[in-house]
């Protein structure tokens, strides 16, 4: 039955909507994927019509006939308006962020007007989402409007972002236009960092010189101010000695050597009865707070053996292998 | 999404507008209706749609249902008291105008916006019950620009453009409508109503003539300056002496009121021209005056072919339609004019002319003895007693005193002082009392040609009465007793004509038939004749020939939804394409380039999206394929491109680039 119902539906979407998969760069909306159909007050409106119609005859009323074509035609302008709202509106994937497990992944979305008219109230949201807010957004003649449109992340790995659906009632709110897209988008989901996780395996490593703590055993000079250098690590020396209003900026202490190397976030090393989520999850807890502390450290998973290193390079290649690691 | 939930009556600004400009299109919806309601419910729709604006001005919540409830309640029973029912026309209009203000008290959701907006749609049709001239069609127009402003209003939702954009925007799609509405009018299959009986009192009450005539009812007409109807001859127009618009036939007199007997059907051959009897032919456009009669100069050849409905001539010359006439009517009918005829009287009819009221008017009776002394012709009585009203001092006024019980004595030997039912009726008494059969005909006499269409207009002014007696030999001739005393109110010039009251007497026309006010009035009565004729009195017959004079014969109704469908297309595909059809321009030498690029792709020479023509330049001086002069022409064709698109080439001078790169693309092709 579901089997059934998902072909029809799969059906439907290649057929009528002209979906096969998502669509990479700007598309434009042409008239072959508007869709048009009555509201509610749209229903209303035409048996209210009837109404006035069969009035009209009977009571023999040359001007009520001239009245109730006249707001007829109206709802039929109405279907050309509402139409025109969304036809030919060009769409383009803007950028999208990556995200921890559990967060909102967030998908900007570019509307672009080529058209000489104005477009109102055009709602957006994420086709079968329940729990997504639909978005509102008005795009100026020959003008562009980005829309930011969020879905919660459950799973680690590539999230492409859902099939984009596009309604406008404007002008008057008796004709529902909607189309449906597929952006090109997509959102690396890391994994869902630890709570309370352990503290970090610095005295997992082998490396045993009995002293010290690690990474700051050695003072091996100054080097500039990265983001993420703990505040204790700054060389306020030498700072102080440049004042930074003359062009003078932050150092920090450069340590090398010792427990630097101790360091070790490694896959194997996490006991093999382990839950893998949770050893992704703890690793990526680790990551973070490695970079938080301004500590250098080596990162084993699988295949990757990256050596000790810190700053937002290695930290984006950590959690990306994470993110994949199947 | 969810719209429903969106609050209406938010204290916001935007909000705020949106309603005001939705109350304010209500108040354009019931303005007409206020004509015709009762006070009370104009008062308390006023006070209501107030008490709507102040919560609204004041971002206030709306009033809780136990407050609207017995509001409610205590509108329906007014309006039950008011009208002792809840159905037909007038307590219909009234419930809807108080179910409109009462759904805009008690608006939450947007869906009531369209309750109200249906309302108001409703509303707007009821006021074609009561009137439909130009100033109604222009009233409906400008109050569904002001609903379609408000419905669009409500529904933005992020930037709301100022109200003259909306009003403009609204503008839009009732003018992109018209055209369509204009070819529905025409072709839309119509059909003949009505489905149902009508409630009693569509056709509503109407002044004018009434079936019966007690002297002094007419006074009121004399002072109307509404047309009854609108004449225009096919034939010369007979001379205003001899325009007598009969309209009933009164042969029955209870002392006070003359009233009409039960009409039977005229039997065929009983009326034959005398020779030397003119004819004349013309179309009447009728007012509906809720009456049976239709007007026609005296002594119609037939009864007139009329669509809906039928008529037939009665025995005493009046046309009667079998229906009462509730809407406008326009008909063709032939008379004669010179009453020189013969009708053959039927004893019956005779005697019906000859009853007298026994106890009423001794002095008439003395005074009929005295004339039966000097003469016993009939023809030769008339004359006496016409001679009589011209001799005696005799006044024409419209305000005469009040007659008591013997009105015909008080009138003829004391106050002798009346207007037409006066003359008609004391004429018509004192001829039964010689024993010449007589009755009293009403009617119109008169009308005034509208120079600016030329049709005669008939107004509840020119209301007459006048006698008709029976002659041996002769039949029924006309004696307008009133032409005796008072011959100017029949050989009426036109300019005493043109002085008539506008604004119930306030202000008086300048007699003068060209100054400027009269000929505005003209022009006026002309307009909304031809309004009445073009367009109030499209008809299925109408439709037909209109059809027919496209070419099309043997109209039926698929053929005519076929032809209304294929004009609908035409008219909606020419008016929507232009909307649709503003395509981006190309610019000329984008395009050029492009063709360039795809014949250098010919030759193997292809362009990534970010190669600029200093690069595709690089890739055709590279290339080998392509011929030597071929590349001359590429690489002078992307020169050129360049100093055109990134140069500074000069504005005059870019239409002379453009065709030596046409040229050079030929070249290299």
């Amino acid at each position: 039955m579901t089997l059934q119902r998902n072909r029809i539906g799969t059906w439907i979407d290649r057929w009528l909507y002209r979906l096969a998969g998502p669509e990479a760069g700007e598309i434009m909306l042409d008239q072959r994927r508007v869709f048009i159909v009555p509201t509610g007050a749209g229903w209303g409106f035409a048996a209210m019509l009837t109404l006035l119609f069969i009035g009209s005859v009977n009571y023999n009323l040359n001007l009520g006939f001239a009245f109730t074509f006249l707001i007829a035609s109206c709802a039929v302008v109405d279907m050309h308006l509402t139409f025109r709202n969304l036809a030919y509106l060009h769409l383009a994937p803007g950028r999208a962020a990556a995200v921890f497990c559990g967060d909102t992944a967030l998908f900007e979305l570019q509307l672009i007007n080529r058209r000489k008219h104005d477009r109102y109230a055009i709602w957006l949201d994420f086709y079968g989402h329940a729990a997504a807010v639909a978005q509102a957004i008005d795009v100026a003649a020959s003008g562009t409007s980005s829309v930011t449109l969020g879905v919660a992340s459950t799973v680690r790995g590539w999230l492409p972002a859902p099939r984009v659906r596009l309604v406008t009632r404007f002008p008057l709110g008796l004709l529902r236009a909607w189309s449906y897209w597929q952006p090109d988008l997509r959102v690396l989901v890391y994994p869902h960092p630890e709570e309370n996780a352990p503290p970090l395996p610095l005295a997992a490593s082998p490396a045993a010189h009995g002293v010290g703590l690690a990474g700051n055993d050695d003072f091996a000079g100054i080097r500039p101010y990265r983001a993420g250098d703990p505040l204790q690590q700054l060389a306020w020396r030498q700072i102080a000695r440049i004042d930074p209003a003359l062009g003078g900026m932050l150092l920090t202490k450069h340590f090398e050597g010792g427990a630097a190397s101790e360091l070790v976030i490694d896959f194997a090393a996490l006991p093999r009865a382990m839950d893998l989520e949770l050893k992704l999850s703890r690793m990526t807890r680790w990551i973070l707070d490695a970079e938080a502390g301004g500590l250098a450290y080596a990162f084993r998973l699988g295949a990757l053996d990256l050596p000790p290193a810190h700053g937002p390079a290695q930290q984006a290649i950590c959690l990306q292998a994470l993110a994949e690691f199947a | 999404m969810k719209p429903s939930s969106r609050r209406l009556n938010n204290p916001m600004s935007r909000d705020k507008t949106d309603m005001l400009s939705l109350l304010v299109a209500c108040l354009l919806v019931l303005l007409p209706h206020f004509f015709h309601l009762p006070l009370w419910i104009s008062a308390g729709v006023v006070t209501l749609l107030g008490w709507r604006s102040w919560i609204t001005w004041t971002g206030r919540r709306l009033p809780p249902r136990w407050l609207l409830l017995p509001i409610a309640a205590l509108a329906m029973g007014g309006i039950y008291l008011a009208y002792r029912t809840f159905l037909g026309r007038d307590a219909g209009v009234a419930m809807l105008a108080l179910l409109l203000i009462l759904k805009l008290l008690e608006m939450h959701a947007k869906r009531d916006l369209f309750v109200v907006l249906f309302l108001s749609f409703f509303l707007l049709l009821t006021n074609f019950f009561y009137s439909q001239n130009i100033a109604t069609a222009l009233m409906m127009a400008i109050a569904v620009l002001a609903l379609l402003t408000a419905q669009l209003s409500f529904q933005f939702t992020g930037a709301v453009p100022p109200f003259k954009k909306k009003l403009r925007l609204a503008g839009l799609i009732v003018g992109l409508a018209t055209p369509l509405m204009l070819v529905l009018f025409l072709l839309f299959p119509r059909i003949q109503g009505p489905l149902w009986g009508m409630p009693g009192d569509a056709s509503g009450a109407r002044s004018g003539l009434s079936d019966s005539m007690t002297p002094g009812m007419i006074s009121s007409l004399a002072l109307s300056d509404e047309i009854a109807f609108r004449v225009r001859f096919i034939d010369p127009v007979p001379p205003q002496a001899s325009l007598y618009w009969r309209a009933t036939v009164l042969s029955s007199f209870d002392g006070r009121t003359w009233t009409a007997l039960p009409q039977t059907p005229m039997k065929a051959g009983s009326v034959q021209a005398l020779p030397g009897s003119t004819s004349t032919r013309y179309e009447v456009t009728m007012e509906p005056h809720g009456r049976r009669w239709l007007f026609a100069l005296e002594t119609p050849l037939a009864p007139p072919q009329l669509s809906g409905s039928s008529a037939y001539l009665a025995n005493d010359f009046q046309l009667l339609a079998t229906t009462r006439i509730g809407s406008r009517l326009r008909y063709e009918v032939t008379s004669w004019t010179q009453s020189s005829l013969q009708a053959g009287g039927t004893p019956d009819e005779l005697n019906d002319a000859l009853q007298r009221t026994v106890g009423y008017n001794p002095a008439t009776t003395d005074f009929a003895r005295r004339l039966l002394a000097q003469s016993s012709d009939s023809a030769e009585l008339v004359g006496l007693v016409l001679q009589y009203f011209r001799r005696e001092p005799f006044s024409y006024t419209l305000e005469p005193p009040l007659l008591g019980r013997n009105s015909v004595d008080e009138f003829l030997f004391s106050s002798r002082a009346g207007f037409c039912e006066h003359y008609a009726s004391a004429f018509v008494v004192l001829m039964r009392e010689l024993g010449i059969p007589a009755r009293v005909v009403t009617g119109y006499q008169g009308g005034e040609i509208n120079p600016s269409d030329g049709y005669m207009e008939v107004r509840q002014s020119d209301a007459h009465a006048w006698a008709e007696v029976w002659i041996e030999q002769r039949g029924w001739i006309r004696v307008d007793p009133t032409g005796a005393v008072a011959p100017e109110r029949i050989q009426r010039s036109v300019a005493s004509q043109s002085a008539r009251r506008l604004f119930g007497g306030l202000v008086t026309l300048s007699p003068a038939r060209d100054s400027w006010l009269a000929m505005t009035r003209f022009s006026w009565d002309a307009l909304s004749n031809a309004w009445n004729q073009r367009v109030l009195n499209y008809s299925p017959e109408q439709q037909k020939s209109l059809v027919a004079r496209l070419g099309i014969d043997n109209i039926d109704w698929p053929v005519l939804t076929a032809l209304m469908l294929a004009a609908g297309s035409l008219v909606m595909a020419v008016m929507m394409l232009p909307l649709l059809m503003n395509r981006i321009r190309v610019n000329p030498a984008d395009k050029l380039y492009a063709t360039f690029c795809r014949r250098m792709a010919r030759y193997g020479i292809t362009r990534a999206a970010h190669d600029g023509p200093r690069t595709f330049m690089a890739a055709v001086t590279a290339s080998a394929l392509l011929p030597a002069p071929k590349k001359v022409a590429a690489l002078r064709f992307l020169d050129g491109y360049e100093a055109l698109q990134y140069g500074t080439v000069e504005p005059r001078r870019r239409s002379a680039a453009l065709s030596r790169l046409h040229s050079l693309l030929t070249a290299c092709r």
